[in-house]
């Protein structure tokens, strides 16, 4: 099934994904766009996991694991031999579900990025780089008197946030996130479903949630997977209250399995 | 809608079960209402009057629990899609079934207040009226029950019997009491027992529109 958008940031086209012999995604093509978030939702095992890490070429790393068709970012084939794949990361930054700061300063966590980019000039650049990350992720007005504290010192949900900063320092143009608030507590979830709000429209948005209702939250399209496929793509509105296939229903109702 | 499978927290399944127990009591019982009130009122029969008034309690009780009941499971099972639509539409539907209760009690009021021998309740049109919005009534829950978007469709296009009735009988009292000027209240009566039964299509039309909601997410078209 094709979803397609006029101003794709990422296009899929029939992509595959295998581990070994395992087909774990099956001909999925979706375009996903600047203005919107886009949620992926879906029981476990369902691929959408394995589909997003697929989007910023996450699953190198992992032997055996293999992708067939086409993944456009911004019309450029991302598994293309020519495409620097530490650049890609770059520009498709990635959250994930356990916050994973550096064992280094807020300040150093924050400016990792942009160091090995070589994305500053000198100390009052990346400072500036440093400053607006924390605010774009809510976080400056937290962390600003102790920007030498060790990230780990902070709580889960700054923590989280920290790693939003890192990975917005490096100005990517789409940020993946895995589960971003499922070790978080509710009012942690909440600043960082707010967080999301505001950079939707800077950045093209993915986010895999468990928490369906979080999905309603965020999101403005959603996708259902179920064993490797997409099901069903389409407005979250729609989806939540009038979904078109059988499946996608069943699974948001609690029907499942 | 429900593909007929169960939601795999079953207490979920049980509450909506209640919900729809409830409905369909609310209608059973306001069908009754309505058609006991026709009778009373063809057949002066002030008991059967007073009876349909205190019916009339039992629904508005009925009503508060329904939604006492879909508060408490949107709040606890934060239902999605058809659920959604199902509990959304049973709180629409028990409110019109409530008002379709008063509509009963507002005619069985009427009955003591009119002559024994009124030559005009037992007015042809008046009856047929009452006859067809209790059909109508009677298919709405019936629809319900099936799930049936055809059936709630059928009862959407019966309404404009009711309402073409209802006009007509405006204009046959209207020149029935300018010959018999005595009959004006005795004719009131029966104008607002029509302009009730009016209304009673009108919410027994609502009630078919929440079953083809719930059923395709969509709004019944007009017929």
């Amino acid at each position: 099934m094709a979803e397609t958008t006029a101003n794709p940031k990422i296009s899929t086209r029939n992509v595959n994904v295998y581990y070994g012999e395992k087909k774990a995604i099956d001909n999925v093509s979706i375009d996903v766009d600047m203005d919107n978030v886009t949620a992926f939702i879906g029981p476990s095992g369902c691929g959408k996991s394995t589909f997003l890490r697929s989007l910023n070429r996450m699953n190198d790393t992992i032997v055996g694991a293999r992708v067939e068709g086409n993944i456009l970012l911004d019309g450029q084939d991302i598994y293309a031999s020519s495409m620097d794949v530490v650049q890609l990361r770059a520009r498709v930054g990635m959250v994930f579900q356990k916050p994973n700061p550096f064992p280094k300063s807020i300040y150093d966590n924050v400016a990792y990025g942009p160091r090995i980019h070589g994305l500053a000039a000198g100390k009052a650049e990346l400072d500036q780089i440093v400053e607006s990350a924390l605010t774009r992720a809510g976080l400056w007005g937290e962390v600003k008197d102790r920007l030498g504290d060790s990230g780990t010192a902070l709580s889960g949900g700054q923590q989280q946030r920290l790693c939003i900063a890192r990975a917005i320092a490096v100005d990517p143009e789409v940020i993946l996130m895995d589960e971003p608030c499922s070790a978080l507590d509710p009012i942690a979830t909440a600043r960082i479903e707010e967080l999301i709000h505001d950079l939707r429209g800077k950045y093209a948005i993915i986010i895999v949630t468990h928490n369906m209702q979080q999905a309603a939250r965020v999101s403005q399209r959603t996708a259902f997977f179920h064993l490797g496929n997409l099901i069903e793509f389409g407005e979250t509105s729609e989806i939540f209250t009038n979904p078109r296939e059988d499946r996608t229903k069943d699974y948001i109702t609690g029907r499942y399995g | 809608m429900s593909t007929g499978t169960k939601h795999t927290v079953t207490a979920f399944d049980d509450d909506m079960d209640e919900i729809r127990g409830l409905i369909a009591e609310m209608g059973a019982r306001a069908e009754s209402a309505v058609k006991a009130a026709m009778k009373a009122l063809g057949e002066h029969d002030t008991e059967l009057a007073a009876a349909t008034r205190a019916e009339d309690k039992i629904i508005d009780t009925l009503e508060t629990e329904v939604e006492k009941l879909v508060v408490r499971t949107i709040a606890l099972r934060a239902p999605m899609a058809d659920d959604l639509r199902e509990l959304i539409a049973a709180l629409k539907m028990s409110a019109v079934i409530e008002r379709i209760g008063d509509y009963a009690k507002n005619i069985a009021k009427r009955v003591p207040q009119m002559e024994a021998k009124s030559a005009l309740a037992g007015n042809e049109q008046l009856v047929r009226m009452g006859e067809i919005v209790v059909e109508m009534i009677r298919t709405a829950m019936d629809a319900y029950a099936k799930r049936d978007i055809d059936l709630a469709r059928a009862v959407t296009a019966r309404d404009d019997d009711v309402d073409q009735l209802n006009k007509d009988l405006f204009v046959d009292f209207v020149a029935y009491v300018a010959k018999n000027p005595k009959m004006a209240t005795e004719v009131a009566h029966l104008l607002f027992t029509a302009k009730n039964l009016e209304r009673i299509g009108d919410h027994t039309t609502t009630v078919a529109q929440m079953i083809y909601f719930t059923e395709t997410g969509e709004n019944l078209p007009d017929a």
